[in-house]
């Protein structure tokens, strides 16, 4: 355990560096994208007004000065106030967060569920129909751009079957769309992961031996796959929760869901900077603490890591 | 070959059978009766703002002129009508009384006097308040309340407009005491008004509650509840409609009017809206600083076949700056021509040399914005204009009205809120007016004696010299005047008002029921 | 989406196929590239043939023949197979033309990307101080975030143009180069002879364009294709937002964006551009895949 702590620190120190980058990258941005006080008052609003509000928002500052305080806020955990809401943007973003965590998690839950199993049938079942089929859905699950996704679900599966609704949040049947949609690359990740898995396992000796003794071979599989399989698993989880981060935005545009990707994209067409720094924040804090504790885990399980 | 009207809807109506979504059976949506108490509708856009005088947005309007009552109303017939205010009275020549409602209460049982009335008006030009709606009832020089029920205006010249803009967005009553005790921020989070709705709930982007008033001076109107639910997109608005999910949706697009029509259980109503869309013209950038080449550009513009064909006939083509409906609409004037040759020859005249001519044009903000744009466009390619089309966002915008930077020319949707040129052209062109990228002497002159004079011969003659300036001229490029529909179920019985208000007392709303 | 290296695993292996079959694997490997190298050059020629190929000018409008179903005798006179658009125009003639701007935007974005990423990976591996826990770092946030995010962001700040696009796009994928390029320079300058080069005074870029690059050029281009179906991706994306090629230029993602209020009656406007937008990052992604069991197993660590 000797490298841990060190490896741990190093990644602790990256993990801040980055939220910084971050941070800063998105203050600049929307700096520059121009000024939101005319989005705030009506069109015939004298040229005093716009100074008094400007002043009012600390705009009137030069840049390097409202980025100071902007640090010192961020510390704070103070993200300043929504131009377009009227409230502190904490606040805003926490009622859109519940929707996009509940779209996420549910993304996530369905992709695991299904593609393990799916995964495993599909290389107990090799160079079989049934495999040939799913591996061409994962294929498209993972290449197929996410809006047509999601498009293409509304059409088939909504306007034509009329199973679903076609978009908004409500009771689980808005649910099943979105997640599908956003969950596809995860899905197709995992299954064609733990097919690979599977497929290696079932070369190894342990199995004929197994078969020989007439265990269950799918126990077998399953104990010795998981055990194998647990690395690069870990790991995706890790970045697919990136993936399905950025995937939100345009899986929440395409089915109008009313969650933080959403509120981000038109909190920045409305210059909204503090609900813009806030999603951003908080989507890279989410992210960056799960990679760690991905990191802790892949550390724990893989010596190997801690060298460096 | 022509297609016509009838082809196109038998077309559609093939497409339609084809692509069709079969309702569930048993769907309350396939009668023509309810036993419904709750009213479901759906808009194009979430509210953004409770606070009536802090937004003029139709998807603002649309709720807060049911949460609020004006002194007076304007109803869908298009006739101002007494609400809070029973009568009123020219006294002189800048004074007007008026006799207020009594035993009316706000939603949170304050009574309404007219110590409210005087807040409420005062509140929308008070330098300090910050208003959206600052020059709505710039007129007034004060206001008195000398007893409970009764409220003094007096008018900084004579303006025989003032109940009409009493009427509409900047005339809703807000209660003093209430505002005056939480600020402007809480009252916006919870609104309290005189209307036929109170505020219950709000989730934002996912719905707005509103229970009904049961003791609302008007009478409670025919439901308990109404829930308005912001679906942004065009296809899952409609879907909602047609699979029952909603009783009504705004801002129907006329391409998927022949879908409305034909399901049984829906119909389209609309209303020719009080307004135009026109093409806002930057009259500062050459070349559209030349009369010539803006002519040219009107003279280009097919508004037939957009209407005819993008707009499915549901529109009318302007003849000039005044809407139809409007006080001194000029029936004699021929609608607005189209002349390609003839366009062509006014660039000549001009000197054109192939300068870029510039639409900014945004996405979904006036109905049907990007296409009109890019069918425009080509027109004027056709005739041998530089012609580059960009699209903005609506924040975008919203900035460049207020810098006046646009490059070229670009959507506005203006509407006629006193039903007079008064209210719309001239509010919007006079000087120092939102689009004030062009001033003629004579123009100015006229507009200013029309609006505070009483002879409505003499105001009928101002407007129409003024027309001619402006077909000259061309601030604006009027492209059409559209109705403006929504998609309802047949057991909705509803007018709907052509100033974008959504009118659900009474008089004007209730469910078919058997 | 397609991005293939994961960003905490370290480069090593975590699988390796057994000797016997990988002979046979490499050679059906093989004629699949061919196959997706075929479609991407077949792609490329009908991009470049468009102006011919195209049956009618894309942004030429009917309004009296909008919303066309496919039909081989329009109002207008003319066939159009994959029907005509809200505004009248032909799908089929804005879908050739939209593979344009698909791969205009595409390769020039893998470009930009792969040289900046290289550079960086270069760079940091030589430096082994600050300059490669910079650049580590800048990686690391890279991955942080959200990047469409950053990119509607940029985008609506400086608005859409074809550079803009470009920078933005290739800037989406630097990571990737950047990783592999750092550690071959690691693997490298642990070789003796490097050092004593060095110490002997000859040139570092030498050193790298003989030794470092030809070892990486085969793992630089499988990530190379799979980076391009991810930008083709993006920038599909990016368009269907409304911020990539403005109109009346025709985009697949633009298109997709265009038709989706007639979705249900006009399917044809959406549908055809994206399938052949799903068509193409299937191919070209998949074509990734089999170049790098081709010429690199080692990758194989998803």
């Amino acid at each position: 355990m000797r490298g841990f702590v060190p490896f741990l620190g190093q990644r602790l120190f990256r993990a801040l560096i980055a939220l910084w980058l971050v941070s800063t990258v998105v203050f600049v941005v929307m700096r520059l994208s121009g000024d939101p006080v005319p989005l705030l008052l009506p069109p015939d609003a004298p040229t005093s007004e716009i100074l008094r509000v400007r002043r009012e928002l600390g705009l009137d500052k030069p840049l390097p000065v409202q980025y100071l305080i902007f640090l010192s806020n961020l510390a704070h955990g103070d993200f300043g106030r929504s131009i377009h809401f009227r409230e502190p943007a904490l606040d805003v973003v926490r009622g859109y967060l519940a929707a996009t965590v509940e779209l996420g998690l549910t993304a996530f839950v369905l992709a695991a569920v299904v593609a393990v199993p799916i995964g495993l049938f599909s290389a107990m079942r090799r160079n079989t129909l049934v495999d040939h089929a799913a591996m061409g859905l994962a294929l498209v699950g993972q290449s197929a751009p996410t809006f047509f996704l999601g498009i293409l679900f509304i059409l088939l599966l909504s306007l034509k079957a009329d199973l679903f609704p076609t978009s908004g949040r409500g009771d689980w049947h808005n649910l099943v769309l979105p997640a599908l949609t956003l969950g596809a690359f995860t899905m197709a990740s995992i299954a064609r992961l733990t097919r690979s898995a599977v497929l290696e396992v079932l070369r190894a000796d342990y199995i004929r031996t197994a078969r020989a003794k007439g265990v269950a071979e799918v126990w077998v599989v399953a104990k010795h796959t998981l055990k194998n399989a647990a690395i690069p698993i870990v790991t995706i989880t890790g970045l697919q929760f990136g993936t399905l981060l950025g995937g939100a935005v345009v899986t929440e545009t395409v089915f109008s869901w009313p969650g933080i990707g959403r509120l981000a994209v038109q909190s920045i067409y409305n210059r909204d900077y503090a609900v813009v720094q806030c999603t951003v924040f908080l989507a890279a804090l989410m992210f960056v603490v799960i990679n760690f504790m991905v990191d802790l885990v892949y550390g724990v399980l893989d010596p190997r890591v801690r060298a460096g | 070959m022509e297609m016509t009207r009838r082809d196109l809807l038998k077309g559609a109506a093939a497409l339609g059978a084809a692509a069709a979504v079969p309702l569930t059976a048993g769907s309350p949506a396939l009668a023509q009766t309810t036993q419904k108490k709750e009213l479901v509708t759906a808009q194009s856009g979430d509210v953004s703002k409770f606070d009536p005088h802090f937004s003029t947005s139709s998807n603002d309007v649309r709720v807060s002129f049911n949460i609020f009552d004006n002194l007076v109303s304007r109803h869908p017939d298009g006739k101002l009508y007494p609400s809070l205010a029973t009568e009123w009275k020219l006294e002189g020549q800048t004074t007007w009384r008026f006799k207020l409602l009594q035993g009316v209460k706000f939603h949170n049982g304050d009574p309404f006097t007219s110590a409210d009335a005087k807040y409420s008006i005062e509140r929308t030009y008070d330098p300090g308040a910050k208003t959206m709606v600052a020059t709505v009832l710039a007129t007034i020089e004060r206001v008195e309340a000398p007893d409970p029920s009764t409220l003094v205006i007096t008018t900084k010249k004579p303006d025989p407009l003032l109940p009409a803009r009493l009427a509409f967005y900047g005339g809703q009553i807000i209660p003093k005491k209430y505002v005056e005790s939480v600020g402007n921020d809480a009252f916006n989070a919870k609104p309290v008004g005189t209307g036929p709705v109170r505020f219950t709930s709000w989730v934002k982007d996912d719905r707005a509650v509103l229970d009904a008033s049961p003791d609302y001076w008007g009478g409670k109107i025919d439901m308990d509840r109404w829930i308005m639910r912001p679906i942004p997109e065009t296809a899952p608005r409609i879907a909602a409609l047609l699979k029952g999910e909603v009783d009504a949706i705004t801002q129907l697009p006329p391409d998927q009017e022949d879908r409305v029509a034909a399901n049984a259980a829906t119909r389209v109503a609309g209303a020719l809206y009080a307004g135009l869309y026109v093409l806002a013209v930057n009259s500062k950038r050459p070349p559209l600083d030349n009369p010539l080449v803006k002519q040219a550009l009107s003279l280009a513009i097919d508004r037939e076949a957009i209407v005819k064909e993008l707009w499915r006939g549901r529109g009318i083509v302007p003849n000039g700056p005044i809407a139809k409906g409007d006080n001194h609409f000029d029936t004699s004037l021929p609608p607005l021509a189209y002349n390609p040759s003839e366009a062509k020859e006014r660039l000549k005249k001009a000197g054109y040399k192939g300068e870029e001519v510039f639409i900014e044009t945004t996405v979904a903000y006036v109905a049907q914005d990007k296409a009109m744009a890019e069918a425009i466009a080509a027109m004027w390619k056709d005739v041998g204009v530089n012609v580059k089309v960009e699209v903005i966002e609506y924040s975008v915008r919203a900035q460049k009205n207020r810098e006046k930077s646009f490059k070229g020319v670009f959507w506005s949707d203006p509407t006629s809120t006193l039903s007079d040129p008064d209210g719309m052209m001239w509010r919007l062109l006079g000087p120092g007016g939102p689009q004030d990228y062009w001033r003629e002497a004579k123009f100015d002159e006229l507009g200013n004696a029309a609006r505070f004079s009483v002879d409505e011969k003499f105001r009928g003659q101002a407007y129409k010299e003024m027309t001619k300036i402006f077909l000259e001229h061309l601030p604006w490029l009027p492209v059409i005047q559209p109705y403006e529909d929504y998609g309802i179920q047949k057991y909705v019985e509803f007018t709907p008002n052509p100033n974008q208000q959504f009118e659900i007392r009474r008089f004007n709303f209730k469910f078919r029921r058997a | 989406m397609a991005s293939s290296i994961p960003a905490s695993a370290p480069a090593e292996v975590v699988l390796v196929p057994a000797p016997a079959r990988v002979k046979t694997r490499r050679r059906r490997s093989a004629r699949l590239v061919w196959l997706g190298a075929g479609f991407v050059a077949a792609l490329l020629v009908i991009a470049a043939a468009a102006p011919i190929l195209a049956p009618l000018d894309p942004i030429r409008q009917s309004l009296r023949g909008r919303l066309a179903a496919p039909t081989w005798n329009g109002t207008d006179g003319h066939a159009h197979l994959l029907g005509t658009d809200h505004l009248g125009r032909d799908v089929l003639s804005r879908v050739i033309w939209g593979s344009r701007v698909s791969l205009l935007i595409g390769f020039a974005a893998v470009l930009v990307g792969g040289v900046l990423g290289s550079a960086a990976g270069i760079a940091a591996g030589f430096s082994r101080g600050r300059a490669d826990a910079i650049i580590m770092t800048l990686a690391d946030a890279q991955l942080a975030f959200p990047f469409i995010l950053l990119a509607i962001g940029i985008i609506a700040v400086l608005g859409p143009s074809f550079p803009t696009l470009v920078v933005v796009i290739g800037l989406s994928g630097w990571v990737s180069y950047a990783r592999i390029l750092r550690s071959q320079v690691l693997v490298l300058r642990s070789r003796e002879f490097v050092e004593s080069i060095h110490a002997l005074g000859g040139s570092l870029l030498r050193v790298i364009l003989r030794h470092v690059l030809p070892n990486v050029l085969s793992t630089i281009v499988v990530v190379a294709t799979l980076e391009l179906a991810r930008a083709i991706v993006l920038e599909a994306t990016l368009s269907f937002l409304g911020l990539g090629i403005q109109p009346p230029t025709p985009s697949w993602g633009g298109m997709v964006q265009e038709g989706r209020e007639y979705l249900d009656s006009a399917w044809w406007i959406s549908t055809c551009p994206g399938l052949v937008l799903m068509i193409t990052s299937i191919v070209v992604s998949r074509t990734g895949d089999w170049l790098r069991d081709l010429l690199d197993p080692t990758l194989r660590g998803e």
